[in-house]
């Protein structure tokens, strides 16, 4: 078997514990390694789409115990895609970090940032659901450190209410697999998987309890109604290029459920696919109106683009919990989509931050310095974000439109995603025009504008984000065909689960 | 016994909901640190309940009655991780309450500028 | 006849390459600027003519690129007499806009970022028109609103500017959204998105159950655009403009973008009752109201937008008639009107920019002074109020004609008399343009001297005025090229016979009577318009704003009441919205009955549990005293470690013990700095409806629990494996520690990250805090609880001075025999900690790490860095990460033990734990020394050897 598959997890835990041990008083060199580990990252990213594109799925079976008794790592294009997504996205925020100088306002910020890598590819590459939970650990754990970053009063208490209610979330997912090893008496997916067909009668109950909390888990992070309470003060606080990062690890949750359901529950009884879904779509939908609202009623653009985040999600999941071949693909777009859209966003909300002499809120303030550059770049976020065209956003939309076409709420989910475009048009336009058009003469004595901090980086990595949607735009053709068959790939499961078991097919 | 076992459980992630719903941050933590310890039962009790059936092999082909290893395997590393968030948790919020001389869990995010709409 | 022709998107793309120029040139000079942006439209306009011919000769252009097949999303192009007309217009008018603007613009506005918008817009604009499929034309048809909501807000530091600009991309908005929802179904039905596919299925598209639907929403989106009523009230307030832009997007082409939808799909969307109804009737409304109004509107550029809205309404009607007289009717008015509007419009702004003022009482007599723009002026509007021999005057009467043939719900009088009512507010509003503006005597009070402009502001102005004449005097110039329209739109072939002269025909009368009808209202305007301002009719303005405001407030009021950081609610919610969302699922399902022999209940763990409970319980009662609290906590965990023992399970209660004892007293030095009490803050009901949620939370789990506990496993559980090899495949007999290190060694390396994470952000977080205002605070902070005398006892000190060595040997042999044993790195590492942190309590902080060798972060480092080399060693013999070889060595006097690489994994371990936990309490002392806690160099207070306080030195 091919080693290049753990080397998305190791390697990040290699340059960290490399940035802890030896380079922990030397921001230059901490920089360095950090860019050069989290370049090295996307290239792992190329190799293994590479290697998944033929529609292979390769497992890595850890400590050489075949599985289910052991850990698997497994790559499919799923995961090979949200790993280059991720190391993508990474490599603009590091990018940005350093150019802003974020990475100096705290200790240690490139060791936690390549843990924060770590434990998300883990948590995109691991086949078993114990050792999900194990990563799932580190990465939030990780994005303590990385929302605390810089300190300040409100920035920890935001912390604390973030730290506890994900604590929470961890109880909950170990609750969740306590009942299905009960159950089942397996962690590895593509082995329960193959067990859950099996039971019946008795147990019944305690599996879809089991199933039902682990998806909620799931929910936690994918921020869906009501349990997203968690999400805008956190995103809004955190340091923006973090939350930028953070724009992935809603994704994470998104990733999880797709590949739960798909993988184990969707398959195994009618009964219980029907009640997972229509959870589902009902949470997608509260989700879909209160982010758009809270775009509209945002009172300045932090909160603004957290409650975009939320809006996505919300659209993201009104697709994917119809659980179709074609709603797997064009939720996979969107979620391409938003994730960089989102990312964007809260760049320039930090660019805003950092140059406007009100910060982010909606009061007047004087004209801010490098002032058109960054409304430029609003202009298009905005854009991209509410899924107008010419960008991606509105592709994905159409996408998501078609995709649910059939499904039996088609006009409510329609009505719904229409609809929230409107608000989140209305709500973006608002915050631009009292961002960057509202303004007021500077206090006599005050310079004519605010500070100028260096803008080359920052802008060239939101200009990256930016070209990166136009790409995802222009190449939609061949993007969603690759999406098709990953979609293909996530609704015939029996290729995965045999790559993983090999022969001896349990239960 | 079992149903001892259950009670026990039950008792405890009552007692640590309570407390995570109180308005300051330290019973909050002694409540996550409740929850912690039912779900860690509930994981151990996942493999079932066993008397003096140690999983240390008496006969090195693994014959013999042994209670489920796996579950305690995984609560040994349910526990390290809550080990490990407890402590952060606990400096997170000594250094919340040291930088704002508050310790209550809820904030105000009232709307920071208000303005006609329109303009 | 279709051909295929490469150079339809080079037409679309100029426009959007151009955009980038003015941007660049404007470092050149603003003459520069213009000659670059002047250049794509020109270009394009080229390489339309040259395609102009064959076009009208009946011939259709096509272009098809495949973009997103999957979707049915394809660059599918498409040139016919409608689209020609249509890309004519934009691409004619918007040299003449361009040219005009050059003059127009003030040297203070960034003319660059104007003509970029201005070419963006144009681009998007082509798009529509030669769009062949619905939803690339749905991309371009945003594209408008964007680049018109930048147009509006050009001037963005004018309130009316912003303000405009969102309602017009509320509006537009709005009917966009509603579009892409009609286009779809539309493109359902069809099967295909593609323009030319959807024309060939009228009878599949009309006779299917969406088609209503799919009208509604296809109109909503063109009446937006249009400004049909009821969403007429945003083009007025679009023209916070500058005036080139008024006259281009707002009158000559992008308005029109709705009519051109309507007649593009007219084919299939027309001759329905549906259609009749909605269409011509919004189109009747739209054209008498927007006529009212504007007859009082004394702003020029307001006056002219209601008209605007007028005329349109009237295209729509002729639209919806769906007659192909009236299509021929409404193709030649399409043009009349863009000619002769855009030039009222440049007018309009000439007037504004020479005299200073665009509002009406202030105006008069500039016949004298601007007789240049006198004579455009008279031409045009002349022309808008339909008199001869002017194109206005040829398309009106085409109109009327229609309207007298055409029975609307049985009434054959309606129609005729309420559009001869338009037409004679139209000419009533025509004159009051001419005659109140021009003439009457010359005045002193002009805010600017006025004159005539630069020859360069009014040629396009004049040019737009001779062509109103010259295809009044002689409209079959214009003949085959509107018959090619009309065939376009309607698929047949209708013929035109355009002249001024029809006979004594009813319309003739009407036109009659609303030119005498016009006048007369004219010479009434001064008591009607008081009277009008005392009616006070309903302002669209203060509506929409109203509306919108509500929205924001309401949006506002829900996202900051739910969201208003009470975390204590969040909390709640969650536990609900689990327990909710659990009880369904076990509904859903069956809970059979016990399949395993219950195990017997004995005393002594009966005992325990009740202490448990009882303890627990207490813990509740008691927890606003966190230090009781603290140690009941501790209590709590010492039963559960017992249970973990009593069930067999001595690996978890080692565990359990260590990390409970460490955990306390983490808890126990940042108690300190902490409040000692919780308030008393929660009121009864408070305590009560948390009480609830908790206890149902328990009774949940406890319930699951015994039903997990009391069913077997349905089906044989991995574990088996694991206790059949653990020996045979890993070499250990502790099969826990075997799973931990081997079997699943990546989850513990999992863990340790986790641990050495925890490290790192507690570090980082300290650094901060001490860094920020806590520090000041921390420095004059009088400790909690001095009253405890001597901090630093002697005997304790001896005590863990001489337990130190024994606790290193027992984690030395905790971690050897691991593998075999309950024991292992974790709790070695424990062990070792709590062994270091006695010697903290005993002597203080600063005592203990003046005598710290190593410093933590290397430890952490070294750990995780050894344990990833120990997996990483596993590839030089071929094996995948963390496979482990193991050996056996026997060393005197310890028993034999396995030497297994896994142990050198669990090295790792025990320094990460080591290194966690001690940088955890490093950084809590560095805390505590702020506090001003005299650092004492001596282990006591009191030193034994010099018989002196050795505590206050330094």
């Amino acid at each position: 078997m091919s080693h290049w598959i753990i080397l998305p997890v190791v390697l990040p835990a290699l340059m960290a514990s490399v940035l802890v041990l030896a380079l922990r008083h030397h921001l230059d060199l901490q920089r360095i390694f950090s860019i050069a580990g989290t370049v090295a990252l996307a290239g792992l990213g190329v190799v293994l789409m590479a290697m998944a594109h033929d529609g292979t799925v390769s497992v890595y079976e850890l400590g050489d115990w075949s599985a289910p008794f052991g850990i698997v790592l497994v790559l499919d294009r799923l995961s090979a895609m949200m790993l280059m997504l991720t190391a993508a996205i990474a490599l603009v925020v590091v990018l940005y970090a350093v150019g802003s100088g974020w990475d100096a306002r705290g200790q240690h910020f490139h060791a936690l940032f390549q843990f924060q890598l770590m434990g998300i590819s883990g948590a995109f590459l691991t086949g078993d659901l114990f050792n999900l939970f194990v990563f799932f650990e580190v990465l939030l754990i990780a994005s303590y450190g990385l929302m605390i970053h810089g300190g300040g009063g409100r920035r920890l208490r935001a912390g604390v209410q973030y730290v506890i209610y994900n604590l929470l979330g961890s109880t909950l997912f170990l609750f969740a697999l306590a009942i299905l090893y009960a159950v089942t008496g397996t962690l590895n997916m593509a082995d329960m998987a193959g067990r859950v067909g099996g039971i019946t009668g008795g147990d019944t109950a305690l599996l879809l309890v089991g199933a039902v909390l682990l998806l909620m888990v799931f929910a936690i992070k994918s921020a869906l109604l009501p349990l997203h309470f968690w999400l805008p003060e956190t995103y809004a606080s955190a340091p923006a290029p973090v939350a930028a990062l953070f724009a992935v690890m809603t994704k994470v949750g998104a990733y999880a459920v797709l590949r739960v359901d798909t993988l184990i529950f969707h398959s195994a009884n009618d009964a219980m696919a029907a009640l997972l879904s229509g959870l589902l779509l009902a949470a997608a939908l509260a989700t879909l109106a209160v982010g758009m609202i809270g775009i509209l009623g945002a009172t300045g653009l932090g909160r603004l683009a957290a409650f975009a985040v939320i809006g996505s999600m919300g659209t993201l999941f009104s697709a994917m919990a119809i659980f179709t071949q074609e709603t797997a693909a064009a939720t996979l777009y969107y979620m391409l989509h938003s994730t960089l859209a989102g990312a964007l966003l809260f760049l320039v909300v930090d660019m805003v931050r950092e140059r406007r002499a009100g910060g982010d809120a909606y009061r007047p303030a004087p004209a801010m310095a490098q002032g058109g550059l960054v409304t430029a770049l609003y202009f298009g976020a905005a854009i991209a974000v509410a899924g107008m065209p010419p960008l991606s956003g509105f592709v994905g939309k159409l996408l998501i439109l078609d995709a649910v076409r059939d499904a039996p709420l088609a006009w409510l989910i329609w009505t719904a995603i229409l609809g929230g475009t409107l608000i989140a048009i209305l709500g973006l336009a608002q915050g631009g025009s009292r961002i960057f058009w509202k303004l007021e003469a500077p206090a006599d004595g005050a310079p004519p504008s605010g500070p100028a901090p260096a803008i080359a980086l920052p802008a060239a990595s939101a200009f990256v984000l930016l070209g990166a949607i136009v790409a995802l735009t222009l190449f939609a053709g061949p993007v969603t065909s690759y999406l098709d068959n990953t979609a293909a790939q996530l609704y015939a499961p029996q290729t995965y689960i045999s790559a993983v078991l090999g022969s001896d097919i349990e239960g | 016994m079992e149903a001892l076992v259950a009670l026990g459980i039950g008792t405890l992630t009552a007692a640590g909901i309570y407390l995570v719903l109180r308005r300051r941050t330290f019973p909050a933590i002694l409540g996550i640190a409740l929850l912690s310890y039912a779900v860690n039962v509930f994981l151990f009790a996942s493999g079932r309940l066993m008397l003096n059936a140690p999983p240390v092999l008496i006969d090195k082909t693994g014959a013999g009655v042994y209670t489920d290893p796996l579950p305690q395997a995984l609560v040994l590393t349910a526990i390290v991780i809550s080990f490990g968030m407890t402590a952060v948790v606990v400096l997170l919020a000594l250094g919340a309450y040291l930088s704002t001389r508050s310790d209550r869990m809820d904030m105000d995010n009232g709307p920071d500028a208000e303005e006609e709409a329109g303009q | 006849m279709d051909t295929t022709s490469s150079m339809l998107p080079l037409i679309v793309a100029a426009p959007f390459l151009g955009a980038l120029l003015p941007g660049l040139m404007i470092r050149a000079g603003r003459d520069t600027c213009t000659w670059f942006t002047l250049l794509p439209t020109a270009l394009a306009l080229l390489m339309l003519v040259l395609h102009a011919p064959a076009v009208i000769a009946g011939e259709v252009f096509h272009y098809r690129l495949a973009w997103l097949p999957s979707l049915g999303m394809n660059v599918n192009l498409m040139l016919d007499g409608l689209g020609l007309m249509f890309a004519g217009l934009i691409l004619g008018i918007g040299l003449l806009i361009i040219l005009y603007a050059r003059f127009y613009l003030y040297r203070s506005d960034p003319m660059g970022q104007f003509f970029t918008y201005l070419l963006l817009f144009q681009g998007a604009m082509v798009g529509i028109v030669l769009s062949d499929n619905i939803l690339l034309l749905l991309i371009f048809w945003e594209l408008t609103s964007l680049s018109s909501f930048l147009l509006i807000g050009y001037w963005n530091h004018l309130p009316e500017g912003r303000q405009g600009a969102r309602m017009a991309l509320a509006v537009t908005g709005l009917g966009g959204l509603a579009l892409i929802g009609g286009m779809l179904i539309l493109g359902n039905i069809a099967g295909s998105y593609d323009i030319s596919v959807i024309l060939q299925n009228s009878e599949a598209i009309q006779g299917s159950e969406w088609y209503l639907p799919a009208l509604i929403l296809i109109l909503i989106g063109c009446f937006t655009k249009s400004a049909q009523f009821p969403f007429h009230f945003w083009l007025p307030h679009a023209m916070a403009a500058p005036t080139p832009v008024s006259a281009y997007l707002h009158s000559a082409t992008m308005v029109k973008a709705g009519l051109f939808l309507m007649a593009r799909l007219w084919p299939v969307l027309s001759g329905t009752p549906e259609w009749f109804y909605i269409v011509a009737t919004t189109g009747l409304i739209t054209m008498v109201i927007g006529a009212g109004i504007a007859l009082f509107k004394d702003d020029l550029k307001a006056l002219l937008a209601f008209s605007t809205v007028s005329h349109l309404g009237l295209i729509t009607m002729l639209l919806g008639f769906g007659t192909e007289a009236a299509a021929l009717a409404a193709t030649v008015h399409i043009l009349a009107h863009a000619s002769f509007k855009a030039a009222l419009f440049m007018t309009a702004g000439i007037i504004d920019h020479e005299t200073g003022t665009r509002d009406i009482p202030r105006l008069g007599g500039l016949r004298q002074l601007m007789p240049t723009t006198f004579a455009i002026g008279a031409l045009t509007a002349l022309s808008m109020a339909g008199i001869p021999p002017l194109n206005g005057f040829v398309s009106k009467e085409m109109m009327l004609e229609e309207a007298t043939h055409t029975v609307w719900a049985g009434t054959p009088w309606l129609l005729p008399a309420l559009a001869g009512l338009g037409a004679l507010f139209s000419v009533a509003y025509s004159f009051r343009f001419l005659v109140h503006v021009f003439f009457g005597p010359v005045r002193e009070d002009y805010p600017k001297p006025p004159h005539d402009p630069p020859f360069g502001m009014w040629a396009g102005p004049g040019l737009l005025a001779l062509v109103v004449v010259v295809t009044g005097l002689f409209p079959a110039l214009v003949t085959p090229f509107v018959d090619a329209v009309a065939a376009a739109i309607t698929g047949g072939h209708p013929h035109a016979h355009l002249s001024l002269w029809h006979g004594f025909t009813p319309a003739l009368y009407i036109s009659v009577a609303a030119i005498l009808g016009g006048a007369l209202l004219l010479a009434l305007h001064r008591p009607l318009a008081t009277g009008w301002r005392r009616a006070g009719p309903p302002y669209a303005k203060a509506i929409f704003d109203a509306v919108v405001g509500a929205a924001t407030r309401g949006a506002r009021g829900v996202t900051d009441g739910l969201h208003d950081g009470a975390m204590t609610r969040y909390a709640a919610i969650l536990t609900l919205a689990t327990l909710g969302a659990g009880a369904i699922a076990w509904s859903n399902g069956e809970a059979g009955p016990p399949t395993r022999a219950l195990l017997p209940v004995s005393l002594l763990p009966a005992i325990a549990v009740a202490l448990l409970v009882v303890s627990t319980a207490t813990l509740v009662v008691l927890h606003r005293r966190r230090l009781v609290a603290l140690v009941l906590l501790g209590v709590v965990g010492l039963v559960v470690a017992i249970g973990f023992i009593y069930f067999s399970a001595p690996d978890l209660a080692m565990t359990q013990l260590s990390v409970e004892v460490v955990t306390i007293i983490l808890l126990l030095l940042a108690l300190n700095f902490l409040p000692q009490e919780d308030p008393p803050e929660d009121s009864m009901s408070r305590k009560i409806r948390d009480g609830v949620i908790a206890g149902l939370g328990g009774l949940g789990v406890a319930v699951v629990a015994f039903a997990m506990l009391t069913r077997d496993f349905a089906l044989p559980a991995i574990s088996e494996y694991h206790i059949a090899n653990a020996y045979k495949g890993a070499g250990g007999s502790n099969i826990v520690n075997v799973i931990l290190v081997d079997f699943r060694g990546f989850d513990t390396f999992g863990e340790i990250i986790v641990l050495g994470i925890a490290a790192l952000v507690i570090f980082a977080l300290t650094e901060q805090v001490l860094r920020g205002p806590g520090a000041d605070w921390l420095a004059n902070w009088k400790g909690a609880r001095r009253e405890a005398g001597d901090r630093h006892p002697l005997l304790m000190v001896i005590a863990t001075r001489v337990m130190m060595p024994m606790a290193l040997m027992v984690g030395v042999y905790v971690f050897l025999r691991g593998h075999n044993e309950p024991g292992g790195g974790f709790i070695a590492g424990l062990v070792v900690a709590i062994a270091l942190l006695m010697q903290y309590m005993a002597s203080g902080f600063a005592w203990a790490e003046e005598r710290r060798r190593l410093p933590y972060h290397t430890v952490i480092g070294l750990g995780v860095l050894i344990s990833i080399l120990t997996g990483l060693g596993a590839w030089f013999n071929g094996m995948p990460f963390l496979t482990s070889a193991f050996g056996y060595v026997e060393i005197p006097p310890l028993e034999e033990f396995e030497l297994a690489t896994a142990m050198l994994f669990d090295l790792g371990v025990f320094l990460t734990v080591l290194g966690a936990v001690m940088l955890a309490l490093a950084s809590l002392s560095s805390v505590a020394r702020r506090t001003g806690e005299k650092v004492n160099v001596h282990a006591m207070d009191v030193n034994p050897l010099r018989g002196r306080p050795g505590g206050e030195e330094d």
